[in-house]
């Protein structure tokens, strides 16, 4: 055995060289908002939020009145479908949830933030401390980054619940939201998604 | 008014549901399956088809962007057409088949993508215009936004080439099993490149069109449900000298066929 510690010693920092700063567990938090791909291995963190596992979320909900932003995107309607195919997306996410669709880009246009603000300002009544959740889908940027504004704001009730709306699904229902309209009122203005 | 009529609705959601984040998943899986018959069959009356459709789906796919489909039917008379609607996919109806006279439509199989946890129907319509249908749930989700796991160019190889297999050698006017292999990425669009981090142009199967001479077997319309390089098993009724004839569409006008002699006996 004690031969072969040395060995298993070798063995252990090959495999740790090995390990990739951006591979599942090891991503490190960027700075400011992500603006690379939004689909991708997310860090385990993210400063000024607290992050949520589905039995947390359900404690968190138990507990107090949450304001849920699902940020996921739209389903993109693919090129050329026939006239008469059926295109009929339907937004599952978790009940309660407002969807504000392509929220979570990293964009640093300033009509973008401009309209986050003020839409997260109206669903918490203007209270900082109100607890707020982001999510989308697992290893998605787009909470992340909606976390990382919320914080930015000075929330400071930030919650990230990376699991998304697949971990909330393995284990309960799910309901039908509609794309929040003012949200989408305000993107529809000409700020980048 | 109008904003009294929208609060009374809020007020009544939060009465309906019965706890914080609880949903009324039954009644909308329902509602959601109303309005997609409706805009499929307007409103013709669509009945149950216990006892003449089985749907063998599974019950949690492990993976979503692969889930296999095994459609068996016993109908009396003749089908005419045959629906597999995956309820939550974005562009649900993921198959729709017009069967012609070399058609034996007793047990159809394919594999598709299902993109969250949803309900999976079958909906057989008969000569007579009866429709019939039968319903499954499946937990599988992400399977539409699943890459391949390869370079678009090395997913795209051979595109079109077809394959068909025979369970055995077939006797004219008895029926024989296929299988029918087309090599296409059926990209939905909603794939994002590994490698690139771009999204994968749109770019799959339409139509394919099987016949027997001049008999048809099936038409099929399809779309970004239907999985990347189909199989589809199937069975007909070939004719004296079989000549089963492939041919597939895809978004991008792109067309492709191939026929193959059906093995017959000889004795």
């Amino acid at each position: 055995m004690a031969r072969v510690a040395p060995l298993l010693a070798v063995l252990f920092l090959m495999v740790a060289g090995v390990v990739r700063a951006d591979s599942p567990g090891h991503v490190p938090e960027p700075a400011g908002l992500w603006q690379g791909a939004l689909h991708g291995y997310t860090p385990n963190t993210v400063a000024g939020a607290v992050v949520v596992d589905t039995a947390a979320l359900e404690k968190l909900a138990a507990d107090k009145k949450l304001v849920l932003i699902d940020v996921a995107s739209a389903d993109k309607k693919p090129e050329n479908m026939p006239a008469t195919a059926l295109w009929f997306p339907n937004h599952r996410s978790i009940p309660g949830a407002v969807w504000l669709s392509g929220a979570g880009s990293g964009t640093s246009d300033a009509a973008f933030a401009v309209a986050f603000e003020r839409r997260i300002a109206d669903l918490t009544g203007g209270d900082k401390t109100k607890p707020i959740v982001a999510f989308c889908h697992p290893e998605c940027w787009g909470s992340w980054n909606a976390a990382k504004r919320l914080a930015g704001l000075g929330y400071t009730a930030v919650y990230w619940y990376p699991e998304g709306m697949e971990g909330w699904q393995a284990v309960h229902e799910t309901a039908v939201v509609k794309a929040d309209p003012e949200w989408t009122a305000s993107m529809s203005g000409g700020a980048e998604r | 008014m109008k904003s009294l009529s929208r609060m009374s609705l809020i007020a009544l959601g939060v009465l309906w549901s019965s706890g914080p984040l609880r949903a009324d998943d039954q009644s909308e899986r329902q509602a959601r399956w109303k309005d997609i018959e409706t805009s499929l069959f307007g409103t013709r009356a669509v009945q149950s088809g216990d006892g003449v459709i089985a749907l063998d789906a599974p019950v949690r796919a492990d993976d979503a962007s692969l889930v296999p489909m095994g459609i068996t039917l016993s109908a009396k008379q003749p089908v005419k057409s045959l629906y597999l609607v995956i309820d939550d996919n974005p562009a649900p109806v993921a198959a729709h088949y017009t069967f012609g006279p070399a058609a034996d439509p007793r047990e159809i199989k394919m594999r598709v993508r299902v993109n969250t946890y949803t309900n999976v129907h079958v909906v057989a319509e008969l000569a007579d215009g009866t429709l019939l249908e039968t319903e499954k749930f499946v937990k599988a989700s992400g399977g539409c936004s699943a890459p391949m796991g390869m370079s678009d160019e090395e997913a795209m190889k051979g595109m079109g080439e077809m394959r068909v297999k025979f369970a055995g050698d077939a006797t004219p006017a008895k029926p024989v099993d296929a299988t029918l292999m087309v090599r296409h990425p059926n990209f939905n669009g909603m794939q994002m490149n590994q490698l690139t981090r771009m999204y994968t142009p749109a770019r799959y199967i339409q139509t394919i069109a099987v016949s027997d001479g001049p008999q048809k077997v099936f038409d099929l319309e399809t779309g970004i449900s239907l999985a990347s390089n189909p199989v589809i098993n199937f069975a007909f009724v070939p004719t004296e000298k079989g000549q089963l004839k492939v041919d597939v569409t895809d978004s991008e006008n792109g067309h492709w066929e191939k026929t193959v002699p059906v093995p017959t006996l000889s004795n």
